[in-house]
Protein backbone atom coordinates (compact mmCIF):
# COMPACT_ATOMS: atom_id res chain seq x y z
CA UNK A 1 0.00 0.00 0.00
CA UNK A 2 1.46 3.32 -0.97
CA UNK A 3 2.21 5.99 1.64
CA UNK A 4 -0.40 8.34 0.20
CA UNK A 5 -3.15 5.72 0.48
CA UNK A 6 -2.12 4.97 4.07
CA UNK A 7 -2.33 8.66 4.94
CA UNK A 8 -5.72 8.80 3.21
CA UNK A 9 -6.98 5.90 5.30
CA UNK A 10 -5.82 7.48 8.56
CA UNK A 11 -7.34 10.85 7.69
CA UNK A 12 -10.67 9.23 6.73
CA UNK A 13 -10.69 7.22 9.98
CA UNK A 14 -10.22 10.34 12.12
CA UNK A 15 -12.70 12.42 10.17
CA UNK A 16 -15.29 9.61 10.42
CA UNK A 17 -14.88 9.48 14.21
CA UNK A 18 -15.22 13.26 14.27
CA UNK A 19 -18.35 13.12 12.10
CA UNK A 20 -20.01 10.58 14.40
CA UNK A 21 -19.02 12.04 17.77
CA UNK A 22 -18.69 15.72 16.79
CA UNK A 23 -16.55 16.24 19.89
CA UNK A 24 -13.89 18.61 18.53
CA UNK A 25 -15.42 20.73 15.79
CA UNK A 26 -18.51 21.94 17.65
CA UNK A 27 -16.56 22.88 20.76
CA UNK A 28 -13.80 24.56 18.68
CA UNK A 29 -16.24 26.77 16.78
CA UNK A 30 -18.34 27.48 19.87
CA UNK A 31 -15.34 28.39 22.03
CA UNK A 32 -13.92 30.62 19.27
CA UNK A 33 -17.24 32.48 19.02
CA UNK A 34 -17.27 32.82 22.82
CA UNK A 35 -13.81 34.40 22.74
CA UNK A 36 -14.93 36.81 19.99
CA UNK A 37 -18.05 37.81 21.92
CA UNK A 38 -16.06 38.27 25.13
CA UNK A 39 -13.46 40.43 23.37
CA UNK A 40 -16.20 42.46 21.65
CA UNK A 41 -17.71 43.26 25.04
CA UNK A 42 -14.23 43.86 26.51
CA UNK A 43 -13.36 46.55 23.92
CA UNK A 44 -16.58 48.37 24.71
CA UNK A 45 -19.34 46.67 22.73
CA UNK A 46 -19.88 47.66 19.10
CA UNK A 47 -17.13 50.27 19.08
CA UNK A 48 -15.02 50.55 15.92
CA UNK A 49 -11.58 48.94 16.22
CA UNK A 50 -8.51 49.83 14.12
CA UNK A 51 -7.53 47.11 11.57
CA UNK A 52 -4.44 45.92 13.51
CA UNK A 53 -6.42 45.49 16.71
CA UNK A 54 -9.17 43.71 14.78
CA UNK A 55 -6.61 41.32 13.30
CA UNK A 56 -5.22 40.69 16.78
CA UNK A 57 -8.69 39.87 18.13
CA UNK A 58 -9.36 37.43 15.29
CA UNK A 59 -6.01 35.70 15.87
CA UNK A 60 -6.56 35.31 19.60
CA UNK A 61 -9.90 33.61 18.92
CA UNK A 62 -8.38 31.37 16.23
CA UNK A 63 -5.42 30.33 18.41
CA UNK A 64 -7.53 29.54 21.47
CA UNK A 65 -10.12 27.55 19.54
CA UNK A 66 -7.34 25.74 17.67
CA UNK A 67 -5.54 24.60 20.80
CA UNK A 68 -8.84 23.23 22.12
CA UNK A 69 -9.20 20.88 19.15
CA UNK A 70 -5.51 19.98 19.06
CA UNK A 71 -5.52 18.37 22.50
CA UNK A 72 -8.02 15.77 21.29
CA UNK A 73 -6.05 14.79 18.17
CA UNK A 74 -3.59 12.64 20.04
CA UNK A 75 -5.32 12.10 23.37
CA UNK A 76 -8.01 10.13 21.54
CA UNK A 77 -5.45 7.59 20.32
CA UNK A 78 -4.05 7.20 23.78
CA UNK A 79 -7.26 6.25 25.54
CA UNK A 80 -7.64 2.71 24.25
CA UNK A 81 -3.97 2.06 23.56
CA UNK A 82 -4.48 2.89 19.89
CA UNK A 83 -1.03 4.48 19.67
CA UNK A 84 0.62 1.08 20.13
CA UNK A 85 -1.64 -0.36 17.44
CA UNK A 86 -0.77 2.51 15.09
CA UNK A 87 2.95 2.04 15.67
CA UNK A 88 2.76 -1.73 15.19
CA UNK A 89 0.76 -1.36 11.97
CA UNK A 90 2.77 -1.15 8.74
CA UNK A 91 2.39 2.63 8.63
CA UNK A 92 5.48 4.75 9.23
CA UNK A 93 5.20 7.19 12.18
CA UNK A 94 5.91 10.05 9.78
CA UNK A 95 2.76 9.15 7.82
CA UNK A 96 0.83 9.25 11.09
CA UNK A 97 2.21 12.76 11.59
CA UNK A 98 1.05 13.87 8.14
CA UNK A 99 -2.39 12.32 8.67
CA UNK A 100 -2.87 13.88 12.10
CA UNK A 101 -1.67 17.23 10.80
CA UNK A 102 -4.13 17.08 7.89
CA UNK A 103 -7.02 16.17 10.21
CA UNK A 104 -6.18 19.08 12.47
CA UNK A 105 -5.83 21.41 9.47
CA UNK A 106 -9.29 20.35 8.24
CA UNK A 107 -10.86 20.91 11.64
CA UNK A 108 -9.27 24.36 11.97
CA UNK A 109 -10.37 25.50 8.51
CA UNK A 110 -13.92 24.22 9.13
CA UNK A 111 -14.15 25.98 12.49
CA UNK A 112 -12.89 29.20 10.88
CA UNK A 113 -15.68 29.00 8.32
CA UNK A 114 -17.87 29.82 11.32
CA UNK A 115 -15.45 32.10 13.18
CA UNK A 116 -14.51 34.55 10.43
CA UNK A 117 -18.10 35.58 9.50
CA UNK A 118 -18.90 36.02 13.21
CA UNK A 119 -15.79 38.20 13.50
CA UNK A 120 -16.95 40.40 10.63
CA UNK A 121 -20.46 40.61 12.09
CA UNK A 122 -19.09 41.83 15.43
CA UNK A 123 -16.14 43.96 14.34
CA UNK A 124 -16.87 44.57 10.63
CA UNK A 125 -17.59 48.31 10.75
CA UNK A 126 -14.65 50.41 9.69
CA UNK A 127 -12.72 47.50 8.14
CA UNK A 128 -12.26 47.92 4.39
CA UNK A 129 -10.77 44.47 3.71
CA UNK A 130 -13.21 41.58 3.39
CA UNK A 131 -13.25 37.88 4.24
CA UNK A 132 -11.05 36.94 1.28
CA UNK A 133 -8.33 39.35 2.45
CA UNK A 134 -7.65 37.52 5.72
CA UNK A 135 -8.03 34.03 4.21
CA UNK A 136 -4.41 33.69 3.03
CA UNK A 137 -2.66 34.58 6.33
CA UNK A 138 -5.17 32.39 8.17
CA UNK A 139 -4.44 29.36 6.01
CA UNK A 140 -0.69 29.81 6.61
CA UNK A 141 -1.35 30.03 10.34
CA UNK A 142 -3.42 26.84 10.16
CA UNK A 143 -0.61 24.95 8.40
CA UNK A 144 2.06 26.12 10.87
CA UNK A 145 -0.27 25.54 13.82
CA UNK A 146 -1.17 22.04 12.66
CA UNK A 147 2.39 20.90 12.01
CA UNK A 148 3.97 22.35 15.17
CA UNK A 149 0.85 21.45 17.14
CA UNK A 150 0.72 17.81 16.03
CA UNK A 151 4.35 17.33 17.08
CA UNK A 152 3.78 18.94 20.47
CA UNK A 153 0.44 17.21 21.07
CA UNK A 154 2.31 13.90 20.85
CA UNK A 155 4.75 15.24 23.45
CA UNK A 156 2.00 16.59 25.73
CA UNK A 157 -0.11 13.42 25.40
CA UNK A 158 2.71 11.42 26.97
CA UNK A 159 2.65 13.52 30.14
CA UNK A 160 0.06 13.54 32.88
CA UNK A 161 -0.68 17.24 32.44
CA UNK A 162 -1.73 17.13 28.79
CA UNK A 163 -4.28 19.97 28.77
CA UNK A 164 -2.05 22.41 30.67
CA UNK A 165 1.22 21.61 28.92
CA UNK A 166 0.05 21.80 25.31
CA UNK A 167 -0.63 25.56 25.17
CA UNK A 168 2.45 26.24 27.35
CA UNK A 169 4.66 24.46 24.82
CA UNK A 170 2.87 25.55 21.66
CA UNK A 171 2.29 29.28 22.12
CA UNK A 172 5.97 30.28 22.54
CA UNK A 173 6.86 28.35 19.37
CA UNK A 174 4.03 30.03 17.48
CA UNK A 175 4.79 33.59 18.62
CA UNK A 176 6.71 34.46 15.42
CA UNK A 177 3.77 33.28 13.30
CA UNK A 178 1.46 35.42 15.39
CA UNK A 179 3.73 38.43 14.85
CA UNK A 180 3.80 37.94 11.08
CA UNK A 181 0.19 36.89 10.69
CA UNK A 182 -1.24 39.79 12.66
CA UNK A 183 0.86 42.21 10.58
CA UNK A 184 -0.27 40.61 7.31
CA UNK A 185 -3.96 40.37 8.18
CA UNK A 186 -3.96 43.81 9.80
CA UNK A 187 -2.71 45.25 6.53
CA UNK A 188 -5.27 43.18 4.62
CA UNK A 189 -8.10 44.45 6.79
CA UNK A 190 -6.95 48.06 6.31
CA UNK A 191 -7.55 47.90 2.54
CA UNK A 192 -6.02 46.98 -0.78
CA UNK A 193 -3.13 49.50 -0.72
CA UNK A 194 -1.85 48.36 2.62
CA UNK A 195 -2.42 44.71 1.70
CA UNK A 196 0.33 44.85 -0.95
CA UNK A 197 2.69 46.19 1.71
CA UNK A 198 1.66 43.49 4.16
CA UNK A 199 2.34 40.72 1.66
CA UNK A 200 6.09 41.13 2.44
CA UNK A 201 5.41 39.34 5.71
CA UNK A 202 3.93 36.36 3.87
CA UNK A 203 7.35 35.06 2.75
CA UNK A 204 8.65 34.40 6.29
CA UNK A 205 5.23 32.91 7.08
CA UNK A 206 5.69 30.37 4.28
CA UNK A 207 9.23 29.66 5.54
CA UNK A 208 7.81 29.01 8.98
CA UNK A 209 5.25 26.56 7.61
CA UNK A 210 7.96 24.70 5.69
CA UNK A 211 10.38 24.50 8.64
CA UNK A 212 7.74 23.23 11.02
CA UNK A 213 6.37 20.67 8.62
CA UNK A 214 9.85 19.25 8.02
CA UNK A 215 10.83 19.42 11.71
CA UNK A 216 7.59 17.71 12.73
CA UNK A 217 8.01 15.05 10.06
CA UNK A 218 11.51 14.24 11.35
CA UNK A 219 10.93 14.61 15.11
CA UNK A 220 7.43 13.12 15.43
CA UNK A 221 8.54 9.45 15.29
CA UNK A 222 10.77 9.99 18.36
CA UNK A 223 7.98 11.61 20.34
CA UNK A 224 5.28 9.14 19.26
CA UNK A 225 7.30 6.13 20.40
CA UNK A 226 7.30 7.42 23.97
CA UNK A 227 3.55 8.06 24.33
CA UNK B 1 35.76 13.36 37.02
CA UNK B 2 38.20 13.77 39.92
CA UNK B 3 37.28 16.30 42.65
CA UNK B 4 40.31 18.45 41.92
CA UNK B 5 39.67 18.88 38.20
CA UNK B 6 35.98 19.65 38.86
CA UNK B 7 37.09 22.59 41.01
CA UNK B 8 39.47 24.12 38.45
CA UNK B 9 36.80 25.85 36.33
CA UNK B 10 34.75 27.25 39.25
CA UNK B 11 37.97 28.56 40.83
CA UNK B 12 38.96 30.26 37.57
CA UNK B 13 35.45 31.74 37.27
CA UNK B 14 35.65 33.00 40.86
CA UNK B 15 38.82 34.87 39.87
CA UNK B 16 37.73 36.13 36.45
CA UNK B 17 34.21 37.40 37.23
CA UNK B 18 35.30 39.83 39.99
CA UNK B 19 38.25 40.88 37.81
CA UNK B 20 35.83 41.63 34.96
CA UNK B 21 33.56 43.61 37.30
CA UNK B 22 36.57 45.57 38.54
CA UNK B 23 37.66 46.30 34.97
CA UNK B 24 34.16 47.49 34.08
CA UNK B 25 34.04 49.93 36.99
CA UNK B 26 37.66 51.11 37.34
CA UNK B 27 39.45 50.51 34.01
CA UNK B 28 36.87 51.13 31.27
CA UNK B 29 36.41 54.84 30.48
CA UNK B 30 33.08 56.59 30.99
CA UNK B 31 30.95 56.77 27.83
CA UNK B 32 30.38 60.33 26.61
CA UNK B 33 26.60 60.56 26.19
CA UNK B 34 25.22 57.63 28.17
CA UNK B 35 27.55 57.98 31.16
CA UNK B 36 27.66 55.29 33.80
CA UNK B 37 24.56 53.53 32.42
CA UNK B 38 26.60 52.27 29.48
CA UNK B 39 28.70 50.06 31.78
CA UNK B 40 25.94 47.46 31.96
CA UNK B 41 26.61 46.74 28.28
CA UNK B 42 29.73 44.65 29.06
CA UNK B 43 27.73 42.18 31.15
CA UNK B 44 24.74 42.34 28.82
CA UNK B 45 26.69 41.33 25.72
CA UNK B 46 28.74 38.66 27.52
CA UNK B 47 25.58 37.13 29.01
CA UNK B 48 23.76 37.24 25.67
CA UNK B 49 26.56 35.39 23.87
CA UNK B 50 26.79 32.74 26.59
CA UNK B 51 23.00 32.31 26.52
CA UNK B 52 22.98 31.76 22.75
CA UNK B 53 25.85 29.31 23.20
CA UNK B 54 23.82 27.28 25.67
CA UNK B 55 20.79 27.10 23.36
CA UNK B 56 23.05 25.93 20.56
CA UNK B 57 24.56 23.30 22.87
CA UNK B 58 21.05 22.23 23.93
CA UNK B 59 20.04 21.75 20.28
CA UNK B 60 23.21 19.77 19.48
CA UNK B 61 22.84 17.62 22.59
CA UNK B 62 19.16 17.06 21.71
CA UNK B 63 20.01 15.78 18.22
CA UNK B 64 22.75 13.54 19.61
CA UNK B 65 20.41 12.15 22.27
CA UNK B 66 17.70 11.32 19.73
CA UNK B 67 20.26 9.54 17.55
CA UNK B 68 22.31 7.74 20.22
CA UNK B 69 20.06 7.48 23.32
CA UNK B 70 22.97 8.04 25.70
CA UNK B 71 22.37 9.57 29.11
CA UNK B 72 25.26 12.03 28.88
CA UNK B 73 23.61 13.89 25.99
CA UNK B 74 20.36 14.22 27.93
CA UNK B 75 22.30 15.53 30.92
CA UNK B 76 24.20 18.02 28.75
CA UNK B 77 20.95 19.21 27.16
CA UNK B 78 19.19 19.63 30.50
CA UNK B 79 22.13 21.54 32.00
CA UNK B 80 22.49 23.91 29.05
CA UNK B 81 18.76 24.68 28.89
CA UNK B 82 18.76 25.55 32.60
CA UNK B 83 21.80 27.84 32.30
CA UNK B 84 20.45 29.35 29.07
CA UNK B 85 17.14 30.28 30.68
CA UNK B 86 18.88 31.91 33.66
CA UNK B 87 21.34 33.81 31.43
CA UNK B 88 18.62 34.99 29.03
CA UNK B 89 16.56 36.21 31.98
CA UNK B 90 19.62 38.22 33.08
CA UNK B 91 20.08 39.55 29.53
CA UNK B 92 16.47 40.75 29.49
CA UNK B 93 16.80 42.34 32.94
CA UNK B 94 20.12 44.11 32.22
CA UNK B 95 18.73 45.28 28.87
CA UNK B 96 15.63 46.69 30.55
CA UNK B 97 17.71 48.50 33.16
CA UNK B 98 19.72 50.11 30.37
CA UNK B 99 16.68 50.89 28.19
CA UNK B 100 14.76 52.72 30.92
CA UNK B 101 17.10 55.77 31.06
CA UNK B 102 18.29 55.57 27.42
CA UNK B 103 15.13 54.70 25.44
CA UNK B 104 12.79 56.00 28.17
CA UNK B 105 10.95 52.67 28.27
CA UNK B 106 11.47 49.31 29.96
CA UNK B 107 10.44 47.35 26.91
CA UNK B 108 10.00 47.83 23.18
CA UNK B 109 9.28 45.34 20.38
CA UNK B 110 12.67 45.55 18.78
CA UNK B 111 13.96 42.57 16.71
CA UNK B 112 16.63 41.54 19.19
CA UNK B 113 14.42 42.02 22.21
CA UNK B 114 11.67 39.99 20.56
CA UNK B 115 14.13 37.23 19.66
CA UNK B 116 15.51 36.99 23.18
CA UNK B 117 12.07 37.02 24.80
CA UNK B 118 10.68 34.32 22.50
CA UNK B 119 13.76 32.13 23.07
CA UNK B 120 13.39 32.61 26.81
CA UNK B 121 9.71 31.59 26.65
CA UNK B 122 10.46 28.50 24.51
CA UNK B 123 13.21 27.20 26.76
CA UNK B 124 11.36 28.07 29.97
CA UNK B 125 8.45 25.95 28.65
CA UNK B 126 11.01 23.20 27.99
CA UNK B 127 11.99 23.32 31.67
CA UNK B 128 8.32 23.11 32.71
CA UNK B 129 7.93 20.09 30.44
CA UNK B 130 10.95 18.39 32.00
CA UNK B 131 9.56 18.92 35.48
CA UNK B 132 6.23 17.36 34.42
CA UNK B 133 7.62 13.99 33.26
CA UNK B 134 8.87 11.38 35.73
CA UNK B 135 10.31 8.58 33.59
CA UNK B 136 13.88 9.30 32.52
CA UNK B 137 13.75 8.06 28.93
CA UNK B 138 10.52 9.87 28.19
CA UNK B 139 11.71 13.11 29.77
CA UNK B 140 14.94 12.98 27.80
CA UNK B 141 13.18 12.40 24.48
CA UNK B 142 10.58 15.13 25.04
CA UNK B 143 13.19 17.58 26.27
CA UNK B 144 15.34 16.87 23.21
CA UNK B 145 12.41 17.25 20.78
CA UNK B 146 11.39 20.62 22.23
CA UNK B 147 15.00 21.87 22.43
CA UNK B 148 15.59 21.04 18.76
CA UNK B 149 12.25 22.46 17.60
CA UNK B 150 12.89 25.59 19.67
CA UNK B 151 16.30 26.18 18.14
CA UNK B 152 14.88 25.79 14.63
CA UNK B 153 12.71 28.75 15.54
CA UNK B 154 15.73 31.07 15.76
CA UNK B 155 16.12 31.98 12.05
CA UNK B 156 12.38 32.52 11.73
CA UNK B 157 12.28 34.65 14.84
CA UNK B 158 15.01 36.79 13.29
CA UNK B 159 13.05 37.08 10.03
CA UNK B 160 9.77 37.86 11.74
CA UNK B 161 11.38 40.37 14.06
CA UNK B 162 12.50 42.36 11.02
CA UNK B 163 8.93 43.62 10.60
CA UNK B 164 9.62 45.73 13.69
CA UNK B 165 11.79 48.81 13.36
CA UNK B 166 15.14 48.25 15.06
CA UNK B 167 16.47 50.74 17.59
CA UNK B 168 18.88 48.35 19.29
CA UNK B 169 22.45 49.67 19.04
CA UNK B 170 24.86 47.68 16.88
CA UNK B 171 28.22 48.10 18.55
CA UNK B 172 30.15 45.41 16.70
CA UNK B 173 29.69 45.71 12.93
CA UNK B 174 31.44 43.78 10.20
CA UNK B 175 33.61 46.75 9.18
CA UNK B 176 34.57 48.26 12.54
CA UNK B 177 34.10 48.08 16.30
CA UNK B 178 32.60 51.26 17.72
CA UNK B 179 34.56 51.11 20.95
CA UNK B 180 37.64 52.62 22.61
CA UNK B 181 40.62 50.18 22.98
CA UNK B 182 40.18 50.18 26.77
CA UNK B 183 36.52 49.33 26.29
CA UNK B 184 37.38 46.48 23.92
CA UNK B 185 39.78 44.98 26.48
CA UNK B 186 37.13 45.23 29.18
CA UNK B 187 34.59 43.61 26.88
CA UNK B 188 36.96 40.76 26.03
CA UNK B 189 37.70 40.18 29.72
CA UNK B 190 33.95 40.11 30.46
CA UNK B 191 33.36 37.66 27.61
CA UNK B 192 36.13 35.37 28.87
CA UNK B 193 34.82 35.60 32.43
CA UNK B 194 31.26 34.70 31.50
CA UNK B 195 32.30 31.90 29.15
CA UNK B 196 34.40 30.37 31.94
CA UNK B 197 31.49 30.86 34.35
CA UNK B 198 29.21 29.16 31.81
CA UNK B 199 31.58 26.22 31.45
CA UNK B 200 31.93 25.92 35.24
CA UNK B 201 28.16 25.93 35.79
CA UNK B 202 27.70 23.52 32.92
CA UNK B 203 30.18 20.97 34.30
CA UNK B 204 28.87 21.23 37.85
CA UNK B 205 25.27 20.87 36.72
CA UNK B 206 26.15 17.94 34.42
CA UNK B 207 27.91 16.01 37.16
CA UNK B 208 25.06 16.74 39.59
CA UNK B 209 22.41 15.51 37.14
CA UNK B 210 24.54 12.49 36.39
CA UNK B 211 24.84 11.62 40.08
CA UNK B 212 21.08 12.06 40.57
CA UNK B 213 20.45 9.60 37.77
CA UNK B 214 22.97 7.15 39.25
CA UNK B 215 21.28 7.35 42.64
CA UNK B 216 17.93 6.59 41.00
CA UNK B 217 19.51 3.60 39.21
CA UNK B 218 20.82 2.26 42.52
CA UNK B 219 17.46 2.74 44.24
CA UNK B 220 15.81 0.89 41.38
CA UNK B 221 18.26 -2.01 41.74
CA UNK B 222 17.71 -2.18 45.50
CA UNK B 223 13.94 -2.34 45.13
CA UNK B 224 14.09 -5.33 42.84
Amino acid sequence: MSTLRQIGFLVRKDLRIELRKKESLVSMAFFGVLVLVTLSIAVGGGRRVPPETGAGILWVAVLFSGVLGLGRVFARERENGCVAALLVSPVSPSSVFVAKGLVNLTLMILSQVVLVPVFFALFGQGLTGGITAVALPLVFLDVAFSSAGTLLSAVAAGTRRNEVLLPILLFPLLLPVVVLGVKASGAALAGAGAAAQGSVTLEPLVAFCAIYTVAGYLLFPFAAREV
Amino acid sequence: MSPRSSLALPALAALLVPAAAAAVFFYAPLEQTMGVVQKIFYFHLALALSAFLSFGVACGAGILYLLRRERRWDVAGAASVEIGVVFTALVLITGSLWARPIWNTWWTWDPRLTTSLILWLIYASCLILRSAVEEEGKRATYGAVVAVAGFLDVPIVFLSARVFRSIHPTVIRSDAVGLEPAMIWTLLLCLAAFLVLWAALFRLRCSLLHQEARVRDLQFQLER
